[in-house]
């Protein structure tokens, strides 16, 4: 017997608004079908009213969990056009403010998925770990979401040596705690029922649909933007690409710790051998007509933006692109087929951000 | 890195497209990376395009819409084959395109995107249904001026108080 069943637009189980119509046959899921539009707040459009300096704020706004990628990608975009040289100081800062929201994000989505296994002292104990960055991000940034990093031709903030021995401190506390989590992550009864063969994505799914971050490289699928496209300092400070070939919620649970102590060791390379130089070198840039598309690897995946000017103080058109937009489509392959207790935790696995796919 | 794959690009484009219905450059960043530029005078050679990315194993990333100063709609699909960018740009005059959806699935929610924000139709589109609103509100609307109140059909404001409390009094007897 079939039975239907709605999920959502608000419902307990899920952290934004998105609606599920899921067809089930006893316990199994047969068919699913999503609608969203819940949070379409027309960004893009507000976007072309305001000033070059004024879209700094807006796009910071665009996402919490990656609101640092935001405006990075946004003024790579502005400094392409404009021909703006960026320091070398600064580009490696922008690395390790882009790092720190990365770890920050991959182990918030961890905890929620130890909560949705039901594991709720691991939730707790990575919730409390991610504090560390959350320490690290007030302290140096003064916010402890939107960190106001970036800026045209720079960064808004600069590390001095005391500042860098408070973060090489506190990443010294957090990596024994990872390493502790990692174990309990992998290897526990509970979390691996839980993961292993569950919402499975193969690999020429991921590729055909154009999935990003860790839910392409859990299928095997290396387009990380750093690697593949360097910009700011990856060119230097090389990132490891983290593969995993299961494409189940363990793999990509997997790809996520991995990354977390991958970039672990970016910060530390990078504030220790920050370059001298000026953190910006223009202050009120001219921004002539032209067009630009640049591309960072936000904790999600790949995010791109378009940016066209035509010599005024606002862009012409801008557009972006987060990867929850591609990634979404996945889940009409790896919820199929799966239980119905499954659905939440194989919907968290892609690490859904909802307000800025719909912008 | 990516020398030899720009060239087999350029190559098949070279093969597949008119000579005179295209203009091609290409752009070099600080690090590297290469990026194509593709400007199609003939909308339809977009379907080839999308087949030369589909052979080399690419996707499309995005596809950005806009209305240019002379009032056309103008298309810039970003396409990645390995991590290399061909932005291709045509333009849809009759607000008509082909679909590439067929041939790259990955431009599935994009296409419905434009559709409903520009209302630029994308021809033989497999699933041409509403991507984030609702079907109350008029195609190509990110042109128009729309109060942030009637978007929200009142929900944030006291119209939609009045409203149910005229409902309620109907519904009594």
């Amino acid at each position: 017997m079939s039975t239907k069943i709605p999920v959502g637009p608000f419902h307990i189980g899920l952290e934004e608004p998105i609606y599920f119509k899921i067809d089930l046959e006893g316990e199994t899921v047969k068919e699913v079908d999503m609608i969203n539009g819940f949070v379409h707040r027309g960004i893009e459009y507000l976007a072309m009213q305001k000033n070059f300096f004024q879209n700094l704020i807006l796009t910071e706004r665009v996402c919490s969990l990656c609101s640092n990628n935001h405006p990075f990608t946004y003024v790579m975009a502005v400094e392409k056009i404009a021909g703006i040289k960026v320091s070398k100081r600064a580009n490696y800062l922008r690395v390790v403010a882009d790092e720190v929201k990365r770890i920050a994000s991959h182990m918030f989505n961890l905890s929620m998925l130890a909560h949705l296994v039901g594991f709720h002292s691991l939730m707790t104990q990575t919730m409390e770990a991610r504090e560390i960055m959350q320490d690290i991000k007030e302290s140096i940034w003064g916010n402890r979401m939107d960190m106001s990093a970036n800026t045209l031709s720079g960064v808004k903030y600069d590390l001095d040596e005391q500042r860098i021995e408070y973060i090489l401190n506190k990443l010294e506390e957090l990596e024994p705690q990872v390493d502790e989590m990692m174990d309990i992550y992998f290897n526990d009864k509970i979390v691996r029922a839980r993961t292993i063969g569950v919402g499975v994505l193969p690999k020429e799914d991921a590729l055909r649909l154009g999935i990003t971050g860790p839910t392409a490289r859990g299928s095997g699928v290396n387009n990380d933007v750093r690697n593949k496209a360097p910009y700011a300092a990856y060119d230097e400070l090389k990132p490891i690409v983290m593969l995993e070939e299961g494409g189940d919620v363990y793999s990509r649970m997997r790809v996520r710790w991995r990354e977390v102590k991958d970039s672990i060791r970016l910060v530390r390379e990078a504030i220790t051998n920050l370059p001298e130089g000026e953190i910006v070198t223009q202050r009120r840039p001219h921004i002539p007509a032209g067009e630009a598309v640049t591309r960072s690897e936000a904790p999600r995946g790949e995010l791109i933006y378009y940016l066209k000017t035509d010599g005024s103080q606002k862009p012409e058109r801008m557009r972006w692109r987060v990867p929850t937009y591609m990634n979404w489509e996945a889940l009409r392959v790896m919820i199929p087929g799966n239980k119905l207790t499954d659905v939440s935790v194989i919907f968290n696995s892609i690490d859904p951000c909802i307000s800025c796919t719909e912008r | 890195m990516y020398e030899t794959l720009k060239r087999k690009v350029k190559t098949e484009i070279k093969e597949r497209l008119d000579k005179d219905s295209y203009q091609i450059k290409e752009e070099i960043d600080e690090k590297g990376n290469v990026q194509i530029w593709v400007k199609l005078f003939n909308k339809k050679d977009i379907l080839h395009i999308a087949q030369i990315i589909k052979d080399f194993g690419g996707r499309c990333v995005i596809i950005s819409a806009y209305k240019s100063k002379d009032d056309d709609y103008v298309l810039v699909y970003h396409l990645d084959i390995d991590g290399m960018l061909v932005n291709v740009e045509a333009t849809a005059t009759d607000k008509k395109i082909d679909s590439i959806t067929p041939i790259l699935n990955s431009a599935n929610w994009t296409e419905r995107e434009f559709k409903e924000m520009y209302g630029i139709e994308p021809i033989s589109h497999p699933n041409p249904a509403r991507l984030f609103l609702d079907d109350s509100i008029a195609e190509g609307i990110l042109a128009e001026y729309m109060p942030l109140s009637q978007a929200m059909n009142g929900a944030a404001t006291c119209c939609m108080w009045e409203r149910i409390e005229s409902e309620r009094n109907e519904n009594e007897y």
